[in-house]
């Protein structure tokens, strides 16, 4: 296993680095898409609370 | 701190001793090195941070007995309080928890993110002392007239309502202290970047603290612009106060200091991202276009109060909620990215790199550094991002208006996600500041999961009874001895009965964080080097 940097050490760097660096997070992803799938359902039924509730015609 | 804590495999990089040599513009004799984290901390700062955030604790904890209160009231098997004291505990636990609490902890925040992330001195120990002192007779001049009965006016206080004058002068009081410390830190960062105690731009952490700031300072200018009237009015000096006018500019004041919750959150988690597993942030451009996001559009999303308010035009309710607001929302949506993603990248390079969330499984969810900010993020995001921006849309506003279902959602933001990541960061902030051990680490470790868990019950009783339509801020939804049958489906007592259980569950992890901070603080052992690893 790999060391772990001290805090003080990370917060300096990133302030005197600002370029991008490659990363791989295909879990954080997923978990996004997930966040995302919930939102849309979650949104869509309270449309359609609204449409049960409030006719048009 | 530990945290730098130990890695999996118990390897902790180098630290310098305590009596090393401090970088910066430190008086002499004025600061230290923290053993664990390397951080260089000023001695006048720590002072101030400490007495914030013991007030941020207090505060805390008086808004936590009012919040069971009024969970037990709810709850319509229990019914505990009478209808004037219900009434009078809801003002005094939205201004203890969403103000007063929230608002201590987050100078402190901004005291840590100034000097001690900077390297910097603090701009004026006078002007803290005052802010402090202004801030402290404030909050206590509302909280006597709240209890005192001469302040039953709710968290909004909306006008024609009127509280004893003092109480207004309170809230003015406190505010002016508030605005005074956050002039102190933006001092700071000036004689920091005049001193060149850091390299390059400020670190993210304080960029966030910065965003926060400039929000407070708009939104306190808010609170002026309406509580100077108000607390005239109560004194007789103006006749009337406009109720469209007021709730128009109340909520100037009342939702952006939410927003600066958020950004001071958002720092939070990124600094916890840093401090327990070492995670960096992925792209810096991105991650401070978020933050400029909040300070642009973020107060437009106050116009979600007045969605059913006859004072405003459909056009400025549409463009105020929707369009705009989004690009406050996509910077949520960018933290809400890079923060677990940065938590990822760092657990994969230090070898937990099985499968897609073995990163996750791996994580130290035994460090309540760590398990209370990724909650927070869970929480701030799936339940509180989810309902807010769903509640937060015109058509859909008008049938959760007013209802159970508001409270539901920013139980979810501000105290799943706020809260739970301040008091993560104070699993540092004690050992770090204070230099004590936490005694009841037992109990420690498991305070998130409790606390998590019963704001979840909390937000989702409250969301369900308010999709029947039980309306918040309401002592007797039985409406016992009315005339006429009224009430609501038999079903909200179920939903009703898990807010009572969640707010039980949840102030007991409120009591399993405030004793062992009030334990570590008075109590702890003293630290001389390395704080013992979570």
């Amino acid at each position: 296993m790999a060391k772990q940097e001290k805090a003080a050490d990370v917060i300096e760097k990133e302030s005197e680095h600002h370029g991008d660096e490659a990363h791989k997070a295909p879990g954080t992803f997923v978990l996004t898409l997930i966040l995302l799938v919930s939102f849309a359902v979650y949104y869509f039924a309270n449309w359609k609370a609204l449409a049960d509730v409030w006719h048009v015609r | 701190m530990t945290t730098m804590d130990p890695t999996v495999d118990g390897a902790v990089a180098e630290t310098p001793a305590e009596t090393a040599e401090p970088k910066g513009n430190h008086l002499p004799g004025l600061s230290r090195i923290c053993g664990t984290t390397g951080f260089t901390v000023d001695l006048t700062a720590q002072k101030f941070i400490q007495l914030n955030a013991v007030a941020a604790v207090v505060c805390l904890l008086i808004g936590g007995v009012a919040a069971l209160l009024v969970a037990l009231t709810r709850w319509p098997a229990v019914h505990l309080l009478p209808a004037e004291w219900y009434y009078r505990m809801v003002t005094l636990h939205g201004l203890s928890m969403l103000i007063l609490w929230i608002i201590f902890f987050e100078i402190a925040v901004l005291y840590f993110a100034g000097t001690v992330l900077l390297k910097s001195r603090l701009a004026s120990a006078t002007a803290a002392w005052i802010s402090f002192i202004m801030m402290v007779v404030g909050g206590g001049m509302v909280a006597a007239m709240v209890l005192t009965g001469k302040a039953d006016v709710m968290f909004t206080s909306y006008a024609p309502l009127k509280a004893h004058q003092l109480y207004y002068l309170g809230v003015i009081l406190f505010a002016v202290g508030t605005l005074i410390g956050v002039i102190n830190f933006f001092a700071t960062i000036y004689i920091a970047k005049r001193d060149k105690t850091y390299k390059g731009s400020v670190p993210l952490v304080v960029f966030g603290a910065i965003t926060a700031g400039i929000i407070a300072v708009a939104t306190l200018l808010h609170g002026a612009a309406i509580y100077i009237p108000t607390w005239l009015w109560a004194l007789g000096v103006i006749p009337n106060m406009d109720p469209a006018v007021y709730r128009l500019v109340f909520w100037g004041l009342g939702h952006p200091s939410q927003q600066i919750n958020v950004a001071a959150m958002v720092s939070v988690w990124y600094l916890l991202s840093a401090i327990t597993v070492g995670g960096k942030v992925l792209n810096q451009g991105v991650s401070r276009v978020a933050f400029l996001f909040y300070i642009l559009f973020i107060n437009l999303a106050s116009a979600h109060h007045l969605l059913v308010d006859p004072g405003v035009s459909a056009g400025w309710k549409i463009w105020n909620t929707s369009y705009a607001m989004y690009l406050a929302v996509l910077a949520s949506m960018i933290h809400g990215y890079t923060v677990p993603a940065s938590v990822e990248v760092a657990l994969r390079k230090q070898g937990h790199d099985k499968g897609l969330f073995g990163w996750l499984g791996a994580a130290p969810w035994g460090n309540p550094g760590f398990s209370g900010f990724f909650l927070s993020l869970l929480i701030f995001g799936f339940i509180g991002g989810i309902t807010g921006v769903t509640l937060g849309t015109e058509q859909i506003n008008i049938i959760a208006h007013n209802t159970l279902r508001i409270p539901g959602h920013f139980h979810s933001t501000v105290v799943g996600g706020t809260t739970l990541a301040f008091m993560a960061v104070t699993y540092y902030v004690v050992p770090l500041i204070f230099r004590r051990e936490f005694p009841l680490r037992a109990i420690c470790k498991l305070q998130p999961f409790v606390f998590a868990l019963g704001i979840a019950m909390v937000s989702f009783g409250m969301s369900f009874a308010g999709s029947y339509g039980v309306s918040r801020r309401h002592w007797d939804i039985e409406f016992t001895g009315a005339t006429h049958a009224a009430g609501y489906d038999a079903s909200v007592h179920v939903w009703l009965a898990m807010v009572g259980i969640g707010g039980i569950v949840a102030f007991t992890g409120l009591l399993m964080y405030v004793l062992p901070v009030v334990g570590a603080v008075f109590f702890g052992k003293k630290i001389d080097g390395k704080m013992t690893p979570w």
